[in-house]
């Protein structure tokens, strides 16, 4: 999972920079409204951190000039302003969710799971796919109950196949989504990491689709 | 009564009318005076004139007899000298000599003061017959052919002439008393017309004091439109004194806030000591922050237009929907599009979102929202707003206390405990009214009155 963090408090960025890298996302930063505003415009990212009280251009406008360009992805807002009157405008300008300051990153964790899991559909904090479990809260994967250890780019491919699973995903997409702006992509690798990934978890979940990409979707009949 | 009285004179119509009867009463009893004291000389110069005249005709008709004695060739034409005490008489004397009297004299004989000659005519008043008070002209006389000296008088009763002057004197009384009451209605009349200007500039203050307007509009008199202009520039500074206040404490929290995310986060599941109470410290900072700056938001004036609640409570639903998205609650709204809130937008949010808030947060499966006009005849419009939800309610003993600040029955569910403080605070503000009451059979339902436009 991507997600672009539009912050301008430098200390504060770097407390929620470091708490989802450790929850397994990557992540793209911006301080100001005009850079966080390119950055979303132009990469597709999973979910936003969006800061309503930046420099060069605010937070609401930049959100507002997302959503008229017909970008869908969730936002999360986060700001000092916390009257319902910013609260309600704020949504209205197209958030979909809101967090005032101060705020425990515990708390933003959870709001930002949450809102990437309605987005792509799913209801339960537990991702499944046949025996394979990934649970969102604690980032745990499981087969048949069997406890399974992935490496942290492992898991972020896992994590955004099991988010849309029955879909066709591109290695174009996966690449996109699970690496940061700054890393030096090749989407051969991913065809390594699908690989590793099969292996253990040692069931066939993911299928390739040839010359499209690959799907997760659990088969009895192939098992 | 008496401080009543002293206080409608010290009011601006007391004091015009005050000083208005002052002067005209005293013009009414210089004019009166003068008036009256001209009809007296008038008068008397024409009793003068009279008695003039009859002296001159008495000397016409005097002669001295073949005896030596004064007597008239023949009587005098006004049959009143005949009649005892008829109030005309004459009277001649001549030193040494018994006085030749008119008839009308009767017993009585008028005392010529004879110190010294005087050719001239001389006017007095004197006592007469009958407790009379007379007018009398008299003049020293040598008639011809002879060498000797009389004294001729004459004397009118005054009564006629006093009554005459009396009843004047009581018509101009009347007739200036009838314009005193004119004069006084007049001024009354004068002096509310005058002020009605004042009196409308009174009303939009207090217009503007309850938010029914927010400027003094209309034309004014020349010598108000100042007046008017200059309480326009205080509201307007005022306006952006409060303004400026609420932008500076929202700026100062704005400020705030970043450090006490930052502080919260860094010492955030430290088990130290000191973290723990650094952590519970900047939590209650925060919790004064947020206290303080809700209440200086509360702007608690009315707007112009009016808010149109309908599509306003359906973005609150939409913002509350989003913080309690982990519960599957069916938000009901019944609100006729046409009821608009007399009052800013900011507070209307504040209150409707704590209370939507609270419910969702509090709710089973459903929070029923419903609002409709007030059709109690009050003095201004009102809407009432209930906020409902199926959740497990209050007790009748803890439902007085849970809009007191800080003031939370469970402290499970977040939140600082400020929200419904706040929501009364707002109402009150507005003159509306907030009350909590229980459901059947379980659930908590907010009823509010605010002004509707």
């Amino acid at each position: 999972m991507r997600v672009l963090v539009v912050e301008d408090d430098e200390i504060l960025a770097e407390q929620i920079q470091a708490s989802l890298l450790e929850a397994g996302y990557s992540v793209d930063m911006a301080n100001d409204g005009e850079d966080g505003h390119f950055l979303g415009d132009t990469e597709p990212y999973d979910a936003v951190i969006l800061d309503f009280g930046l420099p060069i251009l605010d937070g609401s406008s930049v959100l507002k000039k997302w959503r008229a360009a017909g970008k869908k992805m969730p936002v999360l807002v986060l700001t000092a302003r916390d009257s319902w009157s910013d609260k309600v405008d704020g949504l209205d300008a197209g958030a979909d969710d809101y967090l005032t300051k101060p705020f425990i990153v515990e708390e933003l964790l959870a709001r930002l799971r949450a809102l990437i899991r309605r987005a792509a559909g799913q209801s339960s904090a537990q991702l499944e796919c046949g025996p394979v479990l990934l649970d969102t809260r604690n980032g745990r994967v499981t087969v048949s109950g069997r406890a399974v250890k992935l490496t942290a780019q492992e898991f972020k491919l896992l994590s955004y196949m099991m988010h849309h699973t029955g879909k066709v995903i591109s290695r174009t997409e996966l690449t996109e989504h699970i690496y940061d702006q700054d890393f030096d992509r090749d989407s051969n690798t991913i065809e390594v990491f699908v690989n590793r990934i099969r292996k253990k978890l040692d069931s066939n979940v993911i299928q390739t689709v040839r010359g499209l990409g690959y799907r997760l979707e659990w088969d009895e009949g192939v098992a | 009564m008496r401080a009543e009285l002293r206080h409608f004179f010290g009011t601006l119509t007391g004091r015009l009318l005050k000083s208005a009867a002052l002067w005209s009463i005293a013009a009414l009893a210089v004019g009166g005076l003068v008036l009256s004291l001209v009809f007296r000389s008038y008068v008397l110069s024409d009793v003068d004139n009279r008695l003039s005249l009859l002296i001159d005709s008495m000397v016409g008709v005097s002669e001295i007899s073949p005896e030596g004695v004064i007597r008239f060739s023949r009587p005098l034409s006004d049959q009143r000298f005949m009649t005892p005490e008829s109030g005309q008489y004459w009277q001649i004397n001549e030193a040494g000599q018994e006085p030749f009297r008119s008839r009308s004299l009767w017993d009585f004989e008028l005392t010529p003061d004879v110190s010294h000659r005087s050719f001239s005519l001389k006017y007095y008043e004197t006592d007469g017959p009958d407790g009379q008070t007379l007018r009398i002209a008299e003049r020293d006389i040598i008639l011809p052919q002879s060498d000797r000296l009389f004294h001729f008088q004459v004397g009118t009763d005054m009564a006629e002439v006093t009554a005459a002057i009396a009843e004047f004197n009581w018509l101009l009384v009347s007739a200036l008393g009838l314009i005193m009451v004119t004069v006084t209605t007049a001024l009354v009349l004068q002096v509310s017309y005058g002020l009605r200007p004042l009196r409308k500039l009174g009303r939009s203050l207090i217009e503007i004091r309850t938010g029914k307007e927010n400027r003094i509009k209309g034309d004014w008199p020349q010598d108000l439109q100042p007046l008017a202009q200059e309480i326009n520039a205080l509201i307007e500074q005022n306006e952006k004194l409060v303004d400026r206040a609420r932008t500076h404490v929202g700026n100062l929290a704005h400020a705030l806030k970043t450090p006490l995310a930052v502080i919260q986060n860094e010492v955030e599941g430290l088990s130290d000591k000191s973290a723990k109470r650094i952590y519970s410290q900047s939590k209650l900072i925060h919790e004064h922050v947020d206290h303080h700056l809700k209440r200086a938001r509360i702007a608690g004036g009315g707007t112009g237009a009016g808010l149109p609640i309908k599509d306003r409570l359906q973005k609150i639903i939409k913002a509350v929907a989003v913080t309690t998205h982990e519960k599957d609650v069916d938000y009901q709204l019944d609100c006729p599009e046409t009821i608009k809130f007399d009052g800013e937008k900011e507070d209307f949010d504040e209150i409707l979102g704590n209370l939507i808030d609270n419910a969702g947060k509090w709710t089973e499966a459903k929070v029923k929202i419903t609002a409709a006009m007030v059709t109690e005849n009050l003095r201004r419009p009102f809407m009432e707003i209930r906020v409902e939800d199926d959740g497990p309610g209050v007790g009748s003993e803890d439902i007085d206390t849970l809009f007191e600040r800080g003031r939370r029955l469970d402290e499970r569910v977040p939140g600082t405990g400020l929200g419904l403080a706040i929501v009364r605070d707002i109402v009150e503000m507005y003159g509306g009214q907030a009350m909590l009451e229980s459901v059947n059979p379980h659930g908590l339902r907010a009823v509010l009155r605010l002004p509707a436009k």
